[in-house]
């Protein structure tokens, strides 16, 4: 049984503006990333297999349920984090997250007792009793994480859940995020911008651009792809592209860098040794982090292939 | 889908060793829409005085539901010490007289029920609920009128009790009192739901706080303002008609009709229009602002 499944589903808002454009995918249990750039429909899709809009065209069933006839049967087991704020600034955290956690269906007294445990597992320790209005934006976004499992859901749905943190925060978050997916064992959507976010906590990737499906694979599979060295140099970089496509690897130059591709350890050796010998100053190499563009732009070129 | 149960081991933080037992699932009931209804309406109502809220955030209703009570208090006093004098409130007129203070009620209270989910963009979470949008939308409306309806009881039952205690019969006061109840209890019912209609029609409106109380008085103001000024400037059967534009005239009328008698100073009785027709138009402006707060909350996106 697919947990998500979609069938040509589309959204416009009024005419003009189209989240999502005949989507069609099968996803099964896991944690999930769902990457794409800011519009490219992430919250949108979202929003739909939660129930909060409704699909123009297209069908999407969540755990086998359809979203358009089951919607709060299916919003019982899932939980939500929002992408913006959503946590009222004069209420404490633990009566925030109890009163979500009876808005989900536990009973009185369950809610008291997952409202501490959760909030625990997140994080969050003597603060809890205080209101939320004084928190600093990465105890809230601990809020909103605690009030999504607060119900044990079997699915949880998190939209850009490292918004708005510093780095360290994000490392907590994702660790957070990689905790309840695979040790608490909720099958787990993460919607981000960020790939190597994704890359960290995810075992499945989906990418989407403009309301289609660019990549659906695992994310081994996906990483093998385009790992990529960056080399960037003072000049010559069209040389030193042209001498290592010479040597048979795959190059190309993106601006005052060489991008090379490296399936394997052996364009290493050959990239150092072209530089060495064509006496040319390195800047830099890197092991390019997987960005989207990259992704993005590695399509692209497919679809001008074909 | 496995649960790994983590072996009890403790972990350094900055409050100590916390034992953590590992996450545990939940296999308990799941109550459904019913009972996040009756959570959202109890939860709301606690939020209409302020309770489980800041002390700021009591302030308001605590300080109005005080002064909607003090009248009734201190005539009620003055009759344990002056028994036989005439208290200028009784059940009929009591509502009507202090109705700028559930006017400020209303405008004070509807916006922290509804436009502070709107402003703090919590909507989204209740909708991802087993909540349905209707569903939120009447539970707000059922905790501000049941907010409305224990601010207008409470000076009544103030009346009441005092009536029973100053007389030297407390029993057979107790007794006559007994026939009043109907008037004790319909009249802050009559006044309750059309006043949170109003309230929750135009607060659900707008994200601004401020706005929507700014929007409720101003409706107050202005229909009972117009209302007054047509009814002393227009002539004939304008004049007599033109009050009806006040709510508050309305709800009197309800309440001459349903449980009371005519009180003096309401222009209900110079208007000499059909009780039943004010119970009526009562009773259509209760629908039409339940029916707006209903479609807000259908078309507003979250």
């Amino acid at each position: 049984m697919p947990l998500i499944s979609t069938q040509s589903l589309t959204k416009r808002y009024g005419s003009s503006v189209t989240a999502l454009d005949g989507l069609t995918l099968d996803v099964e249990p896991g944690i999930i990333g769902l990457v794409g750039a800011n519009g490219a429909g992430k919250s949108t899709l979202l929003k739909i297999l939660l129930g909060l809009l409704k699909p123009t065209s297209g069908s999407a069933t969540v755990m086998d349920m359809d979203v358009a006839t089951r919607g709060p049967e299916i919003r019982q087991y899932v939980g939500y984090l929002p992408e913006h704020d959503c946590l009222p600034p004069d209420v404490s955290a633990t009566d925030f997250v109890s009163h979500m956690g009876r808005m989900a269906g536990l009973p009185p007294a369950a809610a008291r007792e997952r409202t501490a445990e959760v909030l625990r597992h997140v994080g969050l320790y003597e603060e809890r009793y205080r209101p939320i209005g004084g928190y600093s934006t990465g105890m809230k976004q601990r809020v909103k994480l605690a009030q999504a499992i607060v119900h044990d859901p079997k699915l949880l749905l998190l939209d850009e859940p490292t918004n708005g943190l510093d780095p360290a925060g994000r490392d907590e978050m994702l660790d957070l995020v990689h905790r309840t997916g695979t040790e608490f064992g909720i099958a787990t959507v993460v919607a981000s911008h960020l790939l190597g976010e994704i890359e960290r906590v995810c075992t499945f990737l989906l990418a989407i651009d403009a309301g289609k499906l660019l990549q659906s694979a695992p994310i081994s599979s996906f990483v093998e792809r385009t790992g990529t060295l960056g080399v960037e140099v003072e000049d010559g970089a069209h040389a030193l592209a042209e001498r290592l496509v010479a040597a048979g690897l795959t190059a190309r130059v993106d601006g005052r860098s060489v991008l090379v591709d490296c399936p394997d350890e052996r364009p290493y050796d050959i990239v150092r040794d072209a530089i060495d010998e064509m006496g040319l100053s390195l800047t830099r190499l890197e092991q390019r982090r997987h960005r989207l563009e990259d992704l993005f732009r590695a399509e692209g070129r497919a679809d001008d292939a074909a | 889908m496995t649960r790994h149960e983590a072996a009890v081991a403790p972990r350094e933080s900055a409050t100590g060793a916390i034992y953590d037992l590992g996450y545990r699932g939940y296999d308990g009931p799941r109550l459904g829409r019913r009972a996040a209804f009756a959570t959202l309406f109890w939860a709301s109502l606690r939020a209409a005085f302020g309770l489980g809220r800041s002390g700021r955030s009591k302030v308001v209703p605590w300080g109005l539901t005080a002064i909607m009570v003090v009248p009734a208090a201190v005539a009620g006093a003055i009759q344990a010490i002056a028994p036989g004098g005439l208290s200028p409130f009784n059940y009929d007129n009591y509502l009507w007289d202090l109705q700028p203070i559930l006017a400020l009620f209303v405008a004070a209270q509807s916006p922290e029920l509804v436009s502070s989910d709107q402003r703090n963009r919590v909507l989204s979470l209740y909708f991802s609920h087993a909540l349905a949008r209707s569903d939120y939308a009447l539970a707000k409306f059922g905790a501000m009128a049941a907010a409305l309806f224990i601010l207008g009881l409470a000076p009544l039952l103030v009346i009441l009790f005092a009536s029973i205690l100053a007389s030297s019969d407390v029993a057979g006061a107790a007794g006559d009192q007994l026939g009043n109840l109907p008037q004790i209890l319909g009249s802050p019912l009559i006044y309750a739901f059309p006043l949170a209609g109003l309230g929750m029609a135009i607060a659900s409106f707008t994200p601004r706080r401020a706005y929507a109380t700014g929007a409720i008085i101003a409706v107050f103001l202005v229909t009972g303002a117009v209302g007054a000024i047509l009814s002393e400037a227009g002539r004939g059967r304008m004049s007599q008609v033109a009050p009806l534009l006040n709510p508050f005239v309305l709800l009197d009328g309800a309440r001459n009709w349903l449980v009371g008698k005519s009180i003096p100073d309401s222009p209900v009785s110079d208007a000499h229009l059909a009780l039943p027709l004010f119970g009526l138009l009562t009773a259509v402006l209760t629908a039409i602002a339940i029916a707006a707060v209903v479609w807000r909350y259908r078309r507003i996106a979250a």
